[in-house]
């Protein structure tokens, strides 16, 4: 989420790479966010479990699949059957699940992510297994058939699945898909498991542009946790941004790969200014958190996180591929507990950015576990709220804010669940139950939840950046599907508006083309469509 | 380097899997135990969070006493490290009369180690551990009357067990945070030490109190202290003035060998075997090679593991008398602010160079060993993607992974060159044990 606030300023804040001046009204600052859990009375009760096999992993999909708008949920078991939960909330209200038969409910699921691969206007969804990944079709009313074969979407059995992304490129109708593959799962790696990363894979759209193409090789493929689609430089053409963990790959580092239509993947070098950089990469987020427009990336990691922003400013329009760690200077390291006493560095996973006070600063959600008896790292690991404060940087408020849970995290999501303008929570824990907490805050900002549909292909125009501009505030946003730790939500995009009762959105779609300002109101559900005026909607 | 056993483990492990009732493979030889178990150490190395070169040193140390002892007592050519060995008092013996099998005792004690001292590895760690346990009990097993079998775990284990009893009194048997403190003051001034990147847990310097551990062979850690250092100045006329210059210079100009030089021995923590483990394989790689006997190889893997534990006791211990900034920061400051280095600037003080003082070290047991202008080569990060070397001598690998600090621009020359001197006088302690009888 790109932020620029200006205007009225009697205070000049410094963000990184930027200097902007803030307004001094109507924006307040700093409402330390409320949520309360209700894991047991909204009816949820899926826990993420295994051996091995299942130490990562453990994610979540949110996602409409009956159209009533209200966010529905996948939750991953790994050795248990994974669930599906309709959401029966009542705007407003507390939240309330109920576990339905949906066709999902598999055993070795690692996590999942919603995409309308067919663009039939149904959410399907990339199932991750420890084994064979499944593409789950959509058939309408929250129910799902297998559609592997249909599809020509070849998933080695062989193989641990641990992270996705997807993109349309430029001339298809039919999306490319990046799986990412962890370490061999076969038993012949038992006394030698490192260095045994196996081959991630880039599925692209055969001829027809009715399923894939023969699957390629994803080169060199070292480990992913996680993966995103995203336009870095802003050129038009999504990247494939990919965080490995290190603890398994020999002679690998984090990557970002040219995906250019027509053409074999690329990784980006160090002559483009691509620096290796070696981590536990578990997570990707991205928000534009410097209002430099363009999008800044969070790399979870153990005892240490990564907020990379780019380096240099671009030069005749042209960017290096180049990014600094600012998580250290801007307080979102995160680097070991902040409550409960336990002094070992954190182990992060799932990251994702949302104003959840809606105050028009990114917020950064952190779920945090340790991996599995690892003696070094803390065992009562809080998971972290960051709330972004006005100077840039980032305040803890995890346990202020209720949501410092010590249970093993992995996955998570936020997605407003009873749509009362709050993205809530739900995070994965590993041999322990699934939480779901709703956000209660009570003096949160306004608000404003967007839904962009197109006709055609790519309906959830994947690859779009909204901008959207109240006042002297402008916040940008880039649509992806992919990222975070195995979780992916498709579900209301979230802006915050602070006291701002209305604002302009522009949309440029994915294939370039920029909408004229739609204004629209606070407090309220649009869906945009190209060509169109924006459209309020409300739950029925 | 061939592993023989690994690689054949897993080979066997895919085929009894298809037919059933397939014998084993030959028993491996104590010889070829060892050289398992110190793959499993090096991997576990850059697995294990704690494992900085300092504390995985000390494990080389007391797993290649363990290693050594165990085939010591059942060999009439070598004698024990008891009353050696600082603090290592008598060891279990085996029963007279009664048959052991050391490849046996060997994996038993060995596991029993590995297991202690890697015990704050991961979950895929432990399960490769139990995995070569579980095949190497198996195959060695095979062919040995039952009660030889028990007979030979127990005695192997009783010595890991005296082994790790002796460890605990060392100074070394805890770290937390990774060997980072939770508080330390850091001295005030422009020569002192200073933290070199934004990594929260790296703003206090590694295991400050490291220097006064127990020694293997050496009597202290202050034993074998260096020379002084150039005086820090600022002024560029000053030595130490000069030598910053020559780091900052030399990064201007560095040539594709210097840059493959400094990568070759970078050995990063968590991201490698680490130094010690560098020179470890290099060892293993010419028993292998070598055919040499179980008793040269445990003598070899004892002294390089015991004298590059003590070099960096020694080292530590000088550094935090001097406490020195590291050239990132004296350079960026001084001289030249684009100044970057090759390799990652190591979080704890600059003087003397850590590689430079534990390479010499075991440059020094190796030619005791082995002579002078013993050719090898050193293959230690192939999978890594960095070409093999050869050497034509210990002391040209030592030398230059010395200089490979300088090249990486985190050392000035007198932190290697009295590093090396360093090394090489806690060395000494270390080839004056006696192990062969005669």
């Amino acid at each position: 989420m790109r932020l620029i606030l200006k205007g009225l300023a009697v205070v000049t804040l410094s963000l990184v790479g930027a200097t902007v001046a803030v307004a001094a009204t109507p924006v307040t600052m700093g409402v330390v966010p409320s949520f309360a859990e209700e894991t047991a009375s909204a009816g949820v009760d899926s826990t993420f479990k295994g051996d091995w096999k299942y130490i990562v992993g453990g994610g979540v999909a949110t996602f409409d699949c009956n159209g009533d708008g209200f966010p529905d949920m996948f939750l991953a078991g790994g050795e248990n059957a994974a669930k599906f939960y309709l959401n029966q909330s009542k705007r407003g209200g507390a939240l309330k699940f109920k576990e339905t038969t949906s066709g999902l409910e598999e055993a070795q699921v690692v996590g999942a992510y919603p995409i309308d691969i067919n663009s039939d206007g149904i959410m399907d969804l990339v199932v991750l297994k420890s084994g064979k990944s499944e593409v789950m079709q959509g058939k309408g009313d929250c129910k799902f058939e297998h559609a592997s074969e249909t599809w020509n979407f070849t998933s080695d059995d062989n193989k641990w699945w641990t992270a996705f992304s997807a993109t349309w490129e430029h001339g298809n109708t039919w999306p490319t898909i990046a799986m990412g593959s962890y370490i061999s799962i076969t038993h012949s790696i038992d006394i030698d498991p490192w260095g045994s990363c196996s081959g991630s894979v880039l599925e692209r759209p055969r001829a027809d542009q009715t399923g894939f193409d023969t699957a390629i090789a994803l080169k060199p493929s070292w480990c992913p946790l996680s993966m995103l689609f995203t336009d870095w430089n802003r050129s038009g053409t999504q990247s494939l941004r990919v965080s490995n963990d290190r603890e398994y790959y020999r002679g690998g580092s984090e990557q970002l790969f040219h995906v250019d239509p027509g053409q074999a993947p690329k990784p980006y070098t160090v002559d483009e200014g691509w620096k290796p950089l070696k981590i536990w990469g578990m997570g990707i987020a991205s928000a534009d958190i410097n209002g430099d427009g363009y999008p800044d990336y969070f790399l979870t990691s153990m005892a240490d996180n990564k907020l990379q922003t780019l380096t240099s400013p671009p030069v005749d329009g042209v960017v290096k591929a180049d990014f600094k760690d600012v998580a250290f200077p801007l307080g979102a390291i995160a680097q070991r507990p902040y409550t409960g006493g336990d002094m070992h560095p954190s182990t992060a996973w799932h990251a994702q950015f949302e104003d959840v006070n809606n105050d028009c600063i990114p917020d950064l959600f952190i779920a945090k576990g340790n991996v599995s008896d690892m003696l070094d790292f803390a065992m009562q690991d809080p998971d972290n709220l960051l709330l972004g404060q006005p100077d840039g940087k980032f305040v803890e408020v995890g346990d202020k804010a209720g949501v410092a849970s010590m249970n093993v995290g992995r996955g998570a999501g936020l997605p407003d669940f009873n749509l009362d303008g709050l993205p809530d929570l739900v995070v994965v824990n590993r041999n322990h139950p699934a939480q779901v907490w709703r956000n209660t805050t009570a003096n949160a900002g306004n608000w404003l939840d967007l839904k962009l549909e197109q006709e055609g292909s790519n309906r959830n125009a994947i690859g779009a950046w909204i901008e959207v501009k109240s006042g002297e505030v402008t916040m940008t946003r880039e649509v992806t599907v992919g990222g975070g730790h195995a979780s992916g939500q498709q579900t209301w995009v979230h802006f915050g508006l602070n006291s701002m009762t209305d604002a302009d959105v522009t949309i440029t779609w994915p294939d370039g083309t920029k909408s004229a300002p739609m204004h629209v109101n606070a407090n309220a559900f649009y869906v945009l469509k190209p060509g169109k005026d924006a459209a309020a909607w409300s739950p029925a | 380097m061939v592993m023989r056993h690994l690689s054949a483990a897993l080979a066997i492990t895919t085929a009894m899997a298809m037919v059933p009732g397939l014998a084993l493979a030959a028993t491996p030889t104590p010889t070829e135990v060892l050289q398992d178990w110190y793959k499993m150490v090096l991997e576990l190395t850059r697995h294990t969070a704690t494992m900085s070169p300092p504390v995985a040193s000390r494990a080389y140390g007391y797993i290649g006493v363990t290693a050594y002892e165990i085939v010591a007592s059942g060999s009439d050519k070598l004698q024990t490290l008891a009353g050696q060995l600082d603090g290592l008092t008598a060891l279990p013996a085996r029963d007279a009369g009664q048959s052991y099998d050391t490849g046996i005792a060997l994996d038993a004690g060995l596991s029993a180690v590995v297991n202690d001292l890697f015990s704050h590895t991961g979950p895929i760690g432990h399960h490769a551990l139990e995995s070569l346990e579980a095949q190497l009990v198996a195959e060695l097993s095979d062919e040995v009357d039952g009660a030889t079998v028990k007979r030979s775990q127990d005695y192997g284990r009783a010595v890991a067990a005296k082994i790790l009893d002796w460890s605990r009194t060392d100074g070394g048997n805890v770290v937390e945070n990774m060997g980072f403190p939770m508080q330390y003051t850091l001295k005030k001034g422009p020569q002192y030490w200073v933290p070199t990147n934004t990594v929260v847990q790296q703003q206090l310097p590694l295991l400050p109190e490291w220097g006064n551990n127990r020694p293997f062979a050496m009597p202290t850690g202050a034993t074998c202290p260096t020379a002084t250092p150039p005086a820090y100045s600022e002024d560029p006329t000053s030595e130490y003035y000069k030598q910053a210059k020559e780091v900052d210079d030399t990064w201007k100009t560095l040539t594709p060998d210097q840059r493959a030089t400094a990568r070759f021995w970078a050995d990063d923590a968590m991201l490698s075997v680490t130094p010690p483990g560098h020179w470890l394989q290099i060892g293993l790689n010419i028993i292998d090679r070598d055919k040499l006997s179980t008793e040269k190889a445990v003598d070899i893997v004892m002294r390089l593991g015991t004298g590059m534990a003590d070099a960096f006791i020694g080292c530590w211990n000088s550094k935090y008398i001097y406490n020195a900034v590291r050239p990132i920061t004296f350079i960026r400051r001084t001289m030249d602010p684009k100044f970057e280095t090759v390799v990652n600037t190591p979080p704890f003080p600059e003087f003397p160079s850590g590689h430079s003082t534990q390479s010499a070290a075991a440059a020094t047991v190796l030619t005791a060993i082995f002579g002078d202008n013993f050719a090898f080569d050193d293959n230690t990060d192939e999978e890594d993607g960095l070409k093999p070397r050869s050497f034509p001598s210990f002391w040209a690998a030592a030398n230059e992974a010395a200089i490979s600090r300088l090249y990486g621009g985190i050392h000035y020359r007198a932190a290697i060159e009295l590093g090396a001197a360093q090394g090489k006088c806690v060395a000494g302690y270390t080839v004056a044990l006696k192990t062969w009888r005669q």
